[in-house]
């Protein structure tokens, strides 16, 4: 039986797609970021629609953060600084198709395939959600959680090294001088 | 009808807030003033610069506005005067309040303009900045009340306001609220004289109406705020509690106000430095503070 919360997980889901669509189909680095800003929004409000609250704000809350920290770092490096020229989106098109295809395959399969186990009729308080999620991260989740944000963390310092103008050295400076 | 009953107290806090600041930026007190911008504003013509990118101009006052409106959804004026009562009370608040950066791209990128993209930018950069001090002072704040739910967190506070509990929490949290709002000393993303008003140079009439209107919201909101996590929200004897949410909202927004009357506009790198060497040390101190004083004093 199709239900009112079926509905809007199904338009919440459609709505993150086509807003990972318009991330490529725009020339704008701003457009871009902001288009997968909504797309992830719409991923925290199917969370709220299932009644997750606690990853539902969450997931909307940070990625707005997280989403307009990616646009600075888009903006870092690109050719205009302001942002204010067109940009083609998509690069490396053959590869970016058949990573694309051969992903989506894979996403379904697991969809499909796997054994989810009976459906959950009744959903958790949230404060035991929360607790229960947090007992997660601090558990047998942790390593995994660690170790992606210290990638993260490694990628960003890098990626602003990589973009600061190399200060030459004072003995180089006075040897040009000289 | 709760709802709105809070829509109409926020309003009437938006004007009294709009009143405070003429009076303080201007020094003279008139009560009619915002009334008769506000008409001058919806007469104007309301300009659309060249080549702009219309959605986003178009959208980021109303982004602006909602945000502000959403983030006041979960603020308790008094135990029953408040139009949801989350779980998760106050990371909504956050989330909400997020999306306020998000206004201020769209709007600094949105008209095609100078100072308005470096408005924008500058504001994402002040993000950078405050976006800790917000968050971190707030986890302290749910530790003690041991729930996200912000009547819990006003109840917790029966006691002993969080203020004098955590009185470091709240100096960085008023800070950060004030950077968040975009208050002098922290006015960098409009920063008037330097900047020709930056994301807000262009925009005129009904437009700009809204986006002040948006941006008084936020500032009363972020006062409630700091009345809900660190002033005992609407506890107080005698009077009715809403009035004295009221009372406390106004004294806050008064404060942060005149702060910005006597402190000179900050440097961006400066603010950045001081809110990442000073302000995230102090925050995470401020919570191992309140942990052993929750261990020590149950």
């Amino acid at each position: 039986m199709i239900t009112a919360q079926a509905i809007f997980i199904g338009f919440f889901g459609v709505a993150a797609v086509w807003f990972g669509i318009v991330v490529f189909r725009t020339f704008s680095m701003v457009r871009s970021a902001i288009a997968l800003l909504f797309s992830q929004t719409a991923l925290g409000a199917m969370f709220l629609t299932m009644q997750a609250e606690f990853l539902g704000v969450l997931q909307i809350m940070m990625m707005a953060t997280e989403m307009s920290i990616m646009a600075f770092f888009m903006v870092m490096f690109m050719m205009d600084p302001g942002g204010m020229g067109k940009m083609e989106m998509t690069h490396q098109k053959r590869l970016s198709w058949i990573v694309g295809l051969v992903s989506f395959t894979g996403a379904v399969a697991i969809a499909v395939f796997i054994d989810w186990g009976p459906v959950a009729t009744t959903v958790a308080e949230t404060a035991q959600q929360t607790e229960a999620l947090g007992l997660e991260l601090l558990g047998r989740s942790m390593l995994v959680f660690e170790m992606a944000g210290v990638t993260i963390l490694t990628a960003m310092i890098a990626a602003t090294s990589v973009a600061i103008p190399p200060i030459p050295s004072p003995e180089k400076i006075h040897k040009d001088k000289v | 009808m709760t709802t709105l009953l809070v829509l109409l107290l926020l309003a009437m806090g938006v004007y009294c807030v709009a009143v405070l600041e003429a009076w303080i930026t201007s020094g003279r007190f008139r009560l009619m003033a915002p009334a008769c911008s506000a008409i001058a504003l919806l007469g104007r013509e309301s300009v659309v610069p060249r080549k702009p990118d219309l959605l986003f101009f178009e959208m980021a006052p109303i982004v602006l506005l909602v945000a502000a409106l959403l983030a006041a959804a979960v603020i308790p004026l008094s135990p029953d005067l408040i139009i949801t009562d989350l779980a998760t009370g106050a990371l909504f608040l956050n989330a909400a309040l997020a999306y306020v950066l998000v206004a201020l791209i769209m709007a600094g990128w949105g008209p095609n303009g100078a100072y308005a993209m470096i408005g924008g930018w500058r504001f994402l950069g002040q993000l950078v900045a405050y976006a800790m001090l917000i968050v971190m002072p707030i986890t302290a704040v749910a530790m003690r009340a041991e729930s996200l739910a912000t009547t819990d967190i006003v109840i917790s506070q029966s006691g002993l306001w969080n203020v004098f509990y955590q009185p470091l929490g709240f100096v960085l949290f008023f800070l950060a609220a004030m950077g968040l709002a975009f208050l002098p000393p922290f006015d960098l993303p409009i920063a008037k004289g330097e900047l020709a008003s930056g994301v807000e140079a262009e925009y005129s009439g009904v437009r700009l109406a809204v986006f002040r209107l948006g941006r008084m919201v936020l500032i009363v909101t972020l006062a409630a705020a700091t009345v809900t996590f660190y002033l005992g929200g609407w506890q107080g004897p005698s009077l009715p509690p809403w009035l004295w949410s009221a009372i406390k909202i106004l004294l806050v927004t008064a404060a942060m106000l005149l702060v910005g009357r006597y402190v000179p506009r900050i440097r961006e790198a400066h603010l950045l430095a001081w809110c990442w060497k000073f302000g995230i040390p102090l925050a995470l101190l401020n919570i191992f503070i309140v942990g052993i004083l929750l261990v020590v004093i149950p």
